[in-house]
């Protein structure tokens, strides 16, 4: 079973019936020329990249958006509803929102989504500041894990504040029993995110980064020399999870590019699907 | 006069090949026009319109042609991030082969039928899938 963790369904057909916000989203998400993606379309891809679940993050930065949701909790649910078979929802709130705890319950207690998404420097928070407890509280309360927008972003208003690797330690030390994923393998500090995956085991990071160069050639510079294979193939090979961040990245070249590695056969198992079912202690094929 | 019809396709490989000829007919005789010229021209810089036998063997025979002259692990330059797009430009071998392949096709009409040769077909072919592509069928000539 192979799981795509990281995919931004901004795209999707179904939620994109208005033509203004489609627009809205190739403006803050800075993707551009990519049209909108029938779901067969989509599913094609997945088909020919080998994965059999995509995990689909929202986008919720609303407050400092006129109100608007780039991507709501509810759209996720639609999608997963019209492809359970395929789709894994996770949810997103705007921490800035005043009712940003109250809706998160929502979407772990009525709409099942299965995460959290965060991203720390577009919402303008630190991981460890005190005043995300809340949400903290509610994914613990739900055995619900969060991942976070790790290193750097290619959306507008973005930088890299907020998003190193270290910014989680403190989050990492203090609530243990929190599973968190810095996203992207915090690139281009990778060393930082093993560090942190040495120490704390829950910790995880995704592999949904391609900003130089092809997949094999990145993917080779990122899993085998910024981070010795070795580490990743005896150490950490229980907290790296395969994502692609579709489609911003190349779903199917990175899928084929990391099979080429080198991993052992287990530890490519594990990045691609197992990892992501105890990440998310959720199986989609025990339901 | 000239009419454009657009022939949409949903591939679902990787490298794909179809034949389109049937369609191409079609969009004559709805056209109306009896004298003049058809164009096919695919939109994309990643597909290709030639034309060729339809035959299995021929395809996979132009499948692994295209796939030793220009190999998917070469060190191309158009794979890196591409500010326009907000995303990371990966498909260098599907802009070279559409490149070999050409984009378009012409055919005479004559008397409402398209002329061809007995062994002739219109093949299109993508370089880059899965995808939606749209491929344009444009007659041009007289009633």
């Amino acid at each position: 079973m192979v799981i795509d963790i990281h995919v931004h369904p901004a795209f999707f057909e179904p939620i994109n019936e208005d033509e203004k916000k489609e627009e809205l989203r190739h403006d803050e998400l800075n993707l551009h020329k990519n049209g909108t993606a029938p779901l067969k379309h989509f599913f094609n891809k997945m088909n020919c990249a080998g994965i059999d679940y995509a995990v689909l993050l929202p986008e919720d930065y609303h407050t400092s958006m006129n109100g608007e949701v780039l991507v709501s909790n509810e759209e996720i649910r639609r999608l997963v509803d019209l492809a359970p078979d395929r789709f894994i929802g996770f949810a997103g709130v705007d921490p800035h929102d005043e009712k940003a705890a109250e809706k998160l319950e929502y979407a772990f207690s009525e709409l099942d989504l299965k995460g959290l998404k965060l991203h720390p420097s577009r919402q303008d928070f630190h991981p460890a500041d005190r005043k995300m407890d809340a949400l903290y509280d509610i994914c613990e309360k739900y055995d619900k894990p969060i991942l976070f927008h790790a290193g750097l972003s290619f959306e507008p208003h973005s930088t890299t504040k907020n998003c190193r690797p270290l910014d989680f330690e403190e989050l990492a030390e203090r609530r243990k029993d929190l599973r968190i994923c810095l996203a992207h393998f915090g690139w281009p500090w990778c060393r930082e995110t093993a560090m942190l995956m040495l120490k704390y085991p829950n910790v995880y990071t995704d592999t949904g980064a391609l900003y130089f160069d092809s997949a094999k050639e990145f993917y080779t510079q990122m899993l085998t020399r910024d981070v010795p294979m070795t580490w990743i193939d005896r150490s950490l090979r229980h907290q790296v999870m395969f994502g692609t961040n579709d489609p911003r990245f190349e779903m199917i070249r990175m899928s084929k590019a990391i099979e080429e590695l080198g991993f052992r056969e287990s530890t490519l198992e594990l990045i691609k699907g197992k990892n992501a079912v105890e990440f998310m202690h959720y199986d989609p094929e025990v339901r | 006069m000239i009419k454009i019809i657009p022939l949409e396709i949903m591939t679902d490989k990787y490298n794909q090949y179809f034949i389109i000829t049937k369609e191409v007919k079609e969009a004559i005789a709805a056209s109306g026009i009896r004298e003049g010229m058809v164009t096919v021209e695919t939109k994309h810089t990643t597909t290709g319109i030639t034309v060729n036998e339809s035959l299995e063997c021929l395809q996979s025979d132009v499948d692994v042609f295209l796939k030793k002259l220009i190999p998917e692990d070469a060190p191309y330059s158009h794979c890196h991030m591409l500010q326009d797009y907000g995303s990371t430009g990966g498909n260098p071998t599907g802009h070279l082969k559409a490149l070999l392949i050409g984009n378009h096709c012409h055919f005479p009409i004559v008397d409402g039928k398209m002329i061809a040769g007995s062994a002739q077909d219109i093949w299109f072919c993508e370089f880059d899938g899965p995808s939606q592509r749209t491929i344009n069928i444009i007659i041009e000539g007289t009633e």
